[in-house]
């Protein structure tokens, strides 16, 4: 019989991750525990990163929409619409007002789709499998609403440079208006649950508090923050797209914990509905896109900015003129929120931390970037030899 | 012939294969009656044989540095001691093959012998995920095990006797005891769910949080026969609530009735609850479930006495 020393430190670590069934996607979380107390908390990110700003700088601007719609999963859309609405304002190109408003109403029926996702997620981690089972099954009538309106059920591609691909047809209507009418009773009855339901209760109620000043310290953003009391949402900050048309009322709860998640992401349901209709009562008329885009984009940067289901996903870009993006910078809601992770699980239970990760709705893949390591010598900038020399001495000094 | 009958008894039936084969049957009950409330299809009859079957013929790998006698030794002591329990109740309706005043009791820790290996399991592997598993599970063995034998000994109390062909007699003749002492039953069938590990006092087996619990490092012949005792622990269980708490078992059609009458009742609670965490887990026993348990004792031994 052989004998594997324990290690000598006296932590007792619980590795999380690359591989666990809590997470969807790979990450590494390393938790310190001393009982089921948590004590420490570090994470390791990048295990799907896939070099996207780098390969958006060798497509042309049409490619990189494909590209960018790539990034996540959960939010195509979001991110092809950030990247579009950057690009043509680089371009200075006036979008038809029913372009836009086709914009925001893919945009809100994603932002359903993801939410119920996230719900069905957070129930499951909570060990609530039925919830889950019935959220999904529920979801499914908005991912039939998103192919039937796109033809795709997950990257709807509904975007091109200068407009949308697909006008809104009165049967579509029809269709939209009686999904989101059945959604919207589910709603109530899943609000219902996640504030009535003394077992759920006991695993939301007052865990994983994050007050108001640590939420502006953390830099948390979208739902997560605002359930903290933090008014922040860049579409009623800031309106893009179609949104100073149809203006959206911000959902904003001031407990903190994990009920408060809940009930802002569940109540913004309510809204997305209501925008919904709103935007298929008043569907303004004209084109769907504009009749020339230019190839050639003239050189300059801009900021773009919008509110994706999980926060504000930002994006700089910028051109020298050619057909090619020079930068192409996308910063994602999940890498605001992760460090709320780490510095909430401290004190709480490990059975706690899944649902406090789950509780920022976090998503690896779009979130996963490469780093410059600023050392104590030299700049930030390193040639490819002292990279890896660097990388092959971090592993040695690692085993 | 005694031998032949003693051999039979605990290789057929009522223990050995009948009980495993029940318990494989109970658990695919479950497994469907939960999965249609949770609004899927959920599995075919023989899924549960089948699995069985594929693990039993996957090669068991067994981790570094765990002793490979106690490794593979613990799930068989974990299902030789359910299926010694087997013998002690009346299964199928029919009188106990073995039976000896204070049987109850062995019957109860018998069954206790698979929570205890499978904690012994996973502490000795090296694992983190089994490690916490295993504590956590011992943890609520302490919680739940004290309130399900309190729960089973009020019947006993008022039959007179500690043997469960006893108390079984008794119930057939008299009225059922879940009306009359209705805490003691829904304390034994909570207790049943909390022995199981059945959800919402799964915490030992959080999949979300450590992976499968102290059952991680298994995969072959160990899962099996640990998935077999666990299906054996259920159908005794089943057994012992409705031989004591709804008027006794008689014969082969009412054991079926009410058994599965009771596992319906347990499927539609785990799927209603959210998973509890350990020390919500312990304190809910111990704040609710044994002061009640003990309070309606306390009135049983009083009325007794009167």
């Amino acid at each position: 019989m052989t004998t594997i020393p324990m290690p000598t430190k006296e932590k007792f670590i619980v590795p999380i991750g690359p591989q666990h069934p809590a997470l969807k996607e790979p990450g590494h979380f390393e938790f310190a525990v001393d009982g089921e107390i948590v004590t420490d908390a570090t994470v390791r990110l990048g295990y799907v990163h896939r070099g996207i700003e780098k390969a958006a700088e060798a497509r042309n601007w049409t490619q990189n929409l494909y590209l960018v719609e790539r990034i996540c999963g959960i939010c195509s859309h979001i991110h092809a619409l950030t990247y579009s609405l950057g690009v043509e304002k680089l371009a200075e190109v006036e979008v038809p007002r029913r372009a836009q408003a086709i914009r925001v109403l893919v945009a809100e029926l994603e932002r359903v789709h993801s939410h119920l996702l996230w719900f069905g997620v957070a129930a499951h981690e909570a060990g609530f499998d039925t919830l889950f089972m019935y959220s999904w099954r529920d979801r499914e009538t908005i991912m039939d609403i998103l192919e039937a309106l796109t033809g795709n059920r997950v990257n709807y591609s509904a975007n091109v440079l200068g407009g949308v691909k697909f006008d809104v047809s009165p049967e579509q209507c029809k269709v939209i208006l009686t999904g989101i009418d059945f959604l919207e009773e589910r709603t109530r009855h899943y609000l219902n649950v996640a504030t009535s339901d003394s077992m759920f209760l006991q695993r939301t109620r007052g865990i994983g508090i994050t007050r108001l000043r640590d939420a502006q310290r953390l830099g948390i953003v979208g739902p997560t923050a605002r359930a903290s009391g933090v008014i922040r949402d860049v579409r009623v900050d800031a309106p893009y797209a179609a949104y100073d048309e149809f203006p959206v009322q911000m959902v904003v709860e001031t407990a903190g914990d994990l009920e408060a998640r809940f009930v802002v992401r569940l109540k913004e349901l309510f809204e997305s509905f209501r925008l919904i209709r709103e935007i298929l009562a008043n569907l303004p008329a004209g084109d769907l896109q504009v009749k020339r885009f230019p190839r050639k984009i003239k050189a300059g940067e801009v900021i773009s900015r919008v509110e994706a289901p999980r926060g504000e996903v930002f994006y700089y870009i910028r051109s020298t003129g050619g057909e090619q993006p020079d930068r192409l910078k996308v910063r994602t809601p999940t890498l605001c929120n992760m460090a709320s992770v780490l510095s909430l699980s401290i004190g709480h239970h490990l059975a706690d931390v899944p649902m406090l990760l789950v509780g920022i709705d976090p998503c690896f893949s779009c979130n996963d970037r490469g780093v410059t390591i600023s050392g104590n010598e030299g700049n930030g900038r390193w040639t490819w030899e002292r990279l890896r020399q660097f990388g092959i001495d971090y592993y040695a000094r690692k085993v | 012939m005694e031998g032949v009958l003693s051999i039979t008894s605990l290789l057929f039936f009522p223990g050995g294969l009948f009980v495993v084969l029940l318990g494989l049957f109970y658990e695919w009950i479950d497994r469907k009656i939960i999965a249609r409330l949770q609004n899927r299809i959920g599995p075919r009859w023989f899924q549960p044989f089948a699995d069985t079957l594929k693990l039993l013929a996957k090669e068991e790998v067994v981790p570094t540095g765990v002793n490979p006698v106690l490794f593979i030794g613990l799930p068989l002591v974990a299902l030789a001691g359910a299926l010694t329990a087997a013998l002690y109740v009346p299964m199928a309706g029919i009188r106990p093959s073995f039976s000896f005043p204070g049987d109850l009791i062995v019957t109860v820790y018998m069954l206790s012998l698979l929570t205890l290996c499978t904690g012994l399991a996973g502490a000795h592997t090296p694992d983190r995920f089994s490690l916490i598993g295993a504590t956590r599970g011992l943890t609520q063995l302490f919680a739940y095990e004290a309130p399900f034998l309190l729960a089973l000994l009020g019947p006993a109390m008022i039959a007179g006797s500690w043997q469960i062909h006893d108390i079984n007699q008794y119930a057939q003749t008299h009225l059922w005891f879940m009306l009359t002492q209705p805490i003691g039953f829904i304390v034994a069938l909570i207790g049943l769910m909390g022995k199981l590990e059945l959800p919402p006092f799964d915490s030992p087996e959080a999949e979300t949080e450590i992976v499968a619990g102290a059952l991680t490092e298994y995969s072959g012949r160990g899962l099996a026969i640990f998935h077999l005792g666990k299906g054996v622990e259920l159908v005794i269980g089943l057994t012992l609530i409705t031989a004591f708490y709804m008027g006794g078992l008689g014969n082969p059609i009412y054991f079926l009735l009410k058994t599965v009458g009771v596992l319906m009742v347990l499927a539609g609670l785990q799927s209603l609850m959210t998973r509890l965490r350990i020390d919500q887990t312990v304190g809910m026993w111990w704040r609710y479930g044994a002061v009640l348990v003990l309070a309606q004792w306390l009135v049983l031994y009083v009325l007794q006495l009167v």
